[in-house]
């Protein structure tokens, strides 16, 4: 069993996306426990990706390619997961803040938690203030993820958290930020909780605060 | 030399005679409210009349003392000629595309009379008016988007990647070389226009994409297009391309306008002696949220570093303090 989680996970990492598929039905085929071939090949694959992002070996493109394969395998499994497997670890809300079209990194991040059994809730981009907080209130979610790539779109992220803490449930929820314009000032500046980097790292971000719960 | 705008400029973009001081230049937009008020015109007219873009693009010559003049301040005039539909924005919002006409990579189709579209044309009339107010006095810069970004517009940015992530090599080059003539037409034709200088925008930026795809997919296109080209090309590339800049000195461009990530000392030795560098003063933390003194620490850094024309680093945001990019005329008037 060892053999073919380890195939799995050099399948993702290399991006083999038209190979995952007929691996994962074999390790299905082969009774692997459903949990152990989520966490030890899927997720385990993506910490490597992510480790060889974060130190510039591999870029987005490869990046991309990763996660689809991860996701094309993660599809087969997710239906055969019992109830009580399906329970999710945790839940995130995504976004890309009002006025700002980007989403690469975004997308990159709700991939990767998928990945790691997270509940992820992406609301897309341009999304205001309002329903940002609307969610949050409606979902509870453990984390929540702001994106901008634009400094005219930045203060946005200062007028969701204002709006959080307005209505009472600032205290409900981990506030991550990211994307190119911001950086761990910023962050501290408007009351987030943290600051990434890049989509690895936010990744490990949202995964502690849900750890810590 | 006469210490004109113009000089200071073109002698800079080849590292030739040094003037009193380093010109201050502008391959990106440098419009902001203050200057919106300041000239009287605002987004989004200056993006589609002529005489808007013109009088905009003087604006920061005469009002913010900048030496060049750069009518271009969106990256969507190709996209919209190709297809693309363009939301021009506002005043607080600059363009962008709401669809991509060839995210199926099908072959893209360059309409005849392409410089006649109204997105083009604004920009070559732009250019004209520039020329009849402001040549051989002030440099004037005129834009154009590679045919990576035009790839962007035309197929997505994350549909783009992925094929490249999944090894569609053939797919991504044959959409690069379709769009190849797009950006040689319009720089030539910039040129006739009234143009000193031409940017090409190609946006294989730092940290999105690595040093070997530029190297293996763009580079050779680039060389091509510098072949055709040829007046004088600044490239502008996002993010920190410190990994890349010797590719870029490979490209044929005169110049590299580079962000604040790339450190200025390292690119000016790295490659300063065979293309100018134009630069790097950072947006966000600098020029929108930072002080006039911050400002001119980092205009003094990269004079010292032997950057070659000064500014800053990429289009400015649009609620930049009109005080901080004034700094960086001032602390470039103080000289070498």
């Amino acid at each position: 069993m060892e053999k073919i989680f380890e195939e799995i996970k050099n399948t993702v990492i290399a991006g083999k996306h038209k190979e995952i598929e007929a691996l994962v039905q074999k390790a299905i085929q082969e009774k692997a426990n459903l949990d152990d071939l989520i966490n030890r090949a899927l997720i385990a694959a993506m910490d490597v990706v992510g480790d060889r992002f974060a130190k510039s070996e591999i870029f987005v493109p490869e990046m991309l390619v990763s996660a689809v394969t991860m996701k094309k395998g993660l599809d087969i499994i997710k239906p055969l997961l019992k109830e009580d497997e399906e329970k999710t670890k945790g839940k995130v809300i995504l976004c890309t803040v009002k006025g700002d079209l980007h989403d690469i990194g975004k997308n990159l991040v709700a991939m990767m938690l998928e990945g790691a059994g997270l509940e992820v809730m992406d609301l897309g981009v341009d999304v205001t203030v309002e329903r940002v907080v609307d969610k949050v209130h409606e979902i509870q979610p453990q984390v929540l993820g702001l994106s901008a790539l634009l400094t005219t779109t930045m203060p946005e992220m200062e007028n969701v958290i204002n709006l959080l803490r307005d209505r009472g449930i600032r205290e409900k929820v981990k506030v991550m930020i990211g994307g190119a314009p911001v950086d761990a000032e910023f962050a501290e500046k408007i009351g987030a909780d943290a600051y990434g980097e890049d989509a690895a790292e936010a990744v490990m971000i949202a995964r502690s605060f849900i750890d810590l719960q | 030399m006469k210490t004109s705008s113009y000089n200071l400029v073109m002698s800079a973009m080849f590292n030739g005679r040094k003037g009193e001081r380093p010109p201050v230049g502008n391959p990106t937009s440098i419009v902001c409210h203050g200057l919106m008020d300041a000239a009287g015109v605002s987004f989004p007219e200056a993006h589609l009349d002529a005489n808007a873009m013109a009088d905009l693009a003087l604006a920061g010559h005469e009002i913010l003392g900048f030496d060049t003049v750069m009518p271009e301040y969106s990256v969507q005039q190709e996209g919209a000629a190709l297809g693309c539909v363009v939301d021009w924005g506002n005043r607080d919002r600059m363009p962008d595309n709401k669809n991509f006409p060839y995210e199926d990579f099908s072959d893209v189709v360059v309409p005849d009379h392409l410089l006649e579209k109204p997105s083009m044309k604004v920009v070559l009339e732009a250019l004209s008016i520039l020329r009849r107010q402001v040549g051989g006095k002030v440099a004037i810069v005129g834009k154009v988007m590679g045919p990576w970004t035009l790839s962007y517009h035309m197929a997505g940015t994350q549909n783009f990647l992925l094929q490249i992530g999944m090894g569609e090599t053939e797919k991504v080059t044959k959409m690069l070389r379709q769009l190849m003539p797009v950006t040689i037409a319009f720089a030539q034709a910039q040129f006739q226009a009234g143009a000193d200088i031409v940017v090409m925008a190609d946006h294989v930026t730092g940290n999105l994409v690595g040093p070997y795809h530029y190297k293996e997919l763009l580079l050779p296109i680039h060389q091509q297009i510098t072949e055709q080209v040829k007046g004088p090309l600044i490239l502008h590339v996002c993010g920190d391309c410190s990994d890349r800049l010797e590719y870029f000195a490979q490209s044929g461009v005169d110049a590299y306008h580079m962000e604040w990530q790339v450190d200025a000392k390292m690119a000016v030795e790295k490659i300063g002696q065979r293309v100018s560098l134009v630069g790097n003063v950072n947006n966000p933390q600098v020029l929108y949220q930072g002080t006039s003194e911050d400002v001119h620490q980092q205009v003094r850094y990269a004079i010292a570093a032997g950057v070659n024309i000064i500014g800053p680093e990429c289009a400015i945001p649009l609620a930049t303090p009109m005080e901080n990019l004034r700094a960086i005329v001032e602390a470039a008037s103080e000289g070498y």
